[in-house]
């Protein structure tokens, strides 16, 4: 057998082992899993106590913006310690680039200022001006 | 980076430049016709760049290749940009308040397509790549107060990151066997040789599942139907187009330089993909009841037409290839803009019972729509027979007897398609049936966008001569990558 077709031959037998090895644990969890059907086999167990409400909470995005702001400004830290690293050997081309990048962030940030996106807490002058909308003054 | 290569980057540098200033001017002065006039504005000043770019410096090594093939295809990802743009500008200011980003967001996919078009090594793959989808996660479920999109949305976003996965681990192992991301390095290694090892085969495949899944083929279809009628029908007019588009070059450029035709292993694996893309993509529109489901199912099929001239090979396919993605582009971006126009606030005119009649109330709308779906049927004097004529020509050239019968098979198959959708748009309105369609809603940009799209179809498929003459001219097959 050459050497190429024992390469495959060995991928083979991985491959095999992979498929067999994982319908084998489906498989069996199959057919020794214990199966009942009771009133309470669906409920969340709560150590005893029955529990009020679902689990599908809806969360304030807010945690998610700033989450994504963490890591945008957190990666330009990460460029520009890159850049500082290497600032004689990059030279003026590694400046202007750097400035290019810089320029595109404080693009970025001064949209989401003018958006409200830092606008943690809500306004009390939108919440005057839905008031407002929804009683059609 | 000197200054030819900068003067080469021209086209990508106005996309990528234009959108800082864009989104600067969207944060203080909110205008949406203010936007989509620059947003066009500079669709157009890119195209203009590409008449100006340098001779190219055939550097190996370099990361971008803006030769002729990528001039050529980059322009046609402006114009069909350009067409999408205008016609969601009535679509999406229906839907949503301060929708700018979205054309934001519409340049950026663009750049990305770009970026793959010229694409000449791993990394302005990936980059490339992940700009257009990044974009598009966007745009699919841009108008988040429908469900559905929202649900597209997330389908298209964890596919996607998927398929990126697939497509990292193959770019790993070519760089652990070949030490090297550039695509003209990788072939020469491949030729010193002989025959792929193992990894290198395990690296094709992982590649072209990443591949599959943004073109969209068998078995990597899944996600198609329930995506494209999701998303708003422009942004399904773009996913269709400048997304698979921008794909299939790459795919081109890749094999084409790797030389991959050699390798009859692969060339087996892509004939079956083309075939079982073929009939699946025809058979499961047969029973489609949504007009947006019936375009993605065939949407399949053309992509499994489409790899009949890529299976072929040779400066013929190239040609073939190019004139087959121009008219698929023509022909979807009417489709769907005809789509786009007639929905209303509520909900896409996707229901095949919504175009009941059409043709006795808007007659121009169902005009169009049959032209483009006569074309994409592939019935003569429209741009989809000759860009059919063009594959079958590549596959009897490259003698792939068998492909080209199951080609001829599923155009026929999938007449009953279109012409049901068709023979619905003649028939006689019920009386009242159509009380709850919606105003048209569209503007008169997509009114333009639309007429021109509809003329163009019929007159490359009248006269295909000039777009012939265009592609051998931008196309250079001595070097054609």
């Amino acid at each position: 057998m050459s050497d190429y077709n024992l390469s495959l031959f060995y991928l083979l037998i991985y491959s095999t082992t992979v498929v067999i090895l994982v319908a084998g644990m489906i498989i069996l969890s199959y057919l020794l899993g214990g199966r009942h059907r009771e009133p309470a086999t669906g409920e969340p167990y709560e150590s005893g106590i029955l529990s009020t409400g679902s689990a599908r909470l809806r969360f304030s995005a807010q945690f998610y913006v700033i989450a994504m702001f963490f890591v945008i400004f957190d990666l330009e830290t990460v460029f520009l310690v890159s850049w500082a690293i290497s600032v004689r050997e990059t030279g003026w081309g590694g400046f202007a680039v750097i400035l290019v990048f810089l320029a595109f962030l404080l693009s970025v940030l001064v949209y989401e200022w003018r958006i409200g996106a830092f606008d943690y807490a809500v306004s009390g002058r939108e919440i005057l001006k839905s008031i407002r909308k929804a009683k059609g003054i | 980076m000197t200054l030819v290569e900068l003067h080469e980057m021209i086209p990508l540098l106005i996309l990528g430049g234009a959108v800082v200033p864009l989104l600067l001017t969207v944060s203080f002065y909110r205008n949406l016709k203010l936007t989509v006039a620059l947003t066009v504005l500079i669709f157009i000043a890119a195209f203009t760049s590409l008449f100006f770019a340098p001779k190219p410096v055939r550097t190996d090594g370099s990361l971008l290749s803006m030769d002729g093939y990528a001039l050529f295809y980059i322009g046609l990802f402006l114009a069909a940009s350009l067409v999408v743009a205008l016609l969601s500008y009535g679509y999406v200011r229906e839907r949503k308040d301060d929708c700018q980003e979205f054309y934001i967001l519409l340049i950026l996919a663009t750049l990305g397509a770009s970026v793959l078009a010229a694409a000449n090594s791993f990394i302005p793959l990936f980059l490339g790549l992940e700009i257009l989808s990044v974009s598009l996660y966007v745009l699919i479920s841009y108008l988040r107060g429908f469900t559905r999109c929202i649900e597209a949305g997330v389908k298209y976003l964890i596919l996607a990151a998927a398929s990126s996965a697939f497509l990292l681990f193959g770019i790993a192992l070519f760089y652990a066997e070949c030490g090297t991301m550039d695509f003209k390095g990788i072939s020469e290694i491949l030729q010193i040789q002989g025959m792929p090892t193992p990894l290198l085969y395990a690296a094709f495949g992982l590649l072209f599942v990443g591949f599959g899944f943004k073109l969209a083929i068998v078995p990597f279809h899944m996600w198609t139907p329930d995506v494209y009628e999701g998303a708003p029908s422009p942004v399904t007019a773009y996913i269709a187009t400048v997304s698979k588009g921008a794909v299939f070059s790459l795919l081109v450029r890749f094999f084409f330089i790797m030389g991959a035709h050699q390798y009859k292993k692969l060339l087996f694996l892509f004939s079956a993909i083309a075939v079982a893309s073929m009939f699946t993509g025809n058979l499961l529109a047969l029973r489609q009841e949504n007009v947006k489901r019936v375009l993605a199912y065939s949407s399949i099929a053309h992509l499994g037409y489409l790899l009949v001239a890529f299976i072929a090979g040779g400066d013929l396919a190239v040609e073939a290839a190019a004139f087959y993605l121009v008219s698929y582009f023509i022909t979807t971006l009417a489709a769907f803009g005809v789509v786009a126009a007639l929905s209303g606030g509520e909900r896409d005119a996707d229901s095949i019972e919504d175009y009941r009649g059409l043709f006795w109330q808007r007659p121009w709308l169902a005009a169009a729509l049959t032209a483009a779906l006569l074309s994409l049927a592939g019935i003569p004097l429209t741009a989809g027979f000759l860009a059919k004529y063009y594959l079958v020509a590549a596959g009897m050239k490259a003698r792939l007897w068998a492909l080209v019968i199951i080609l001829i098979i599923n155009s026929a198959i999938s007449i009953y398609y279109y012409l049901r959708i068709v023979a619905v748009m003649y028939a006689e309105p019920d009386a009242g049936q159509n009380a709850g369609r919606t105003a048209f809603s569209s503007s008169p940009a997509a009114g333009v966008a639309l007429c021109v799209m509809t003329l163009l179809l019929v007159w490359i498929g009248v006269y295909p001569q000039t777009l012939i003459t265009i592609i051998n001219a931008v196309i250079n097959y001595a070097y054609p990558f």
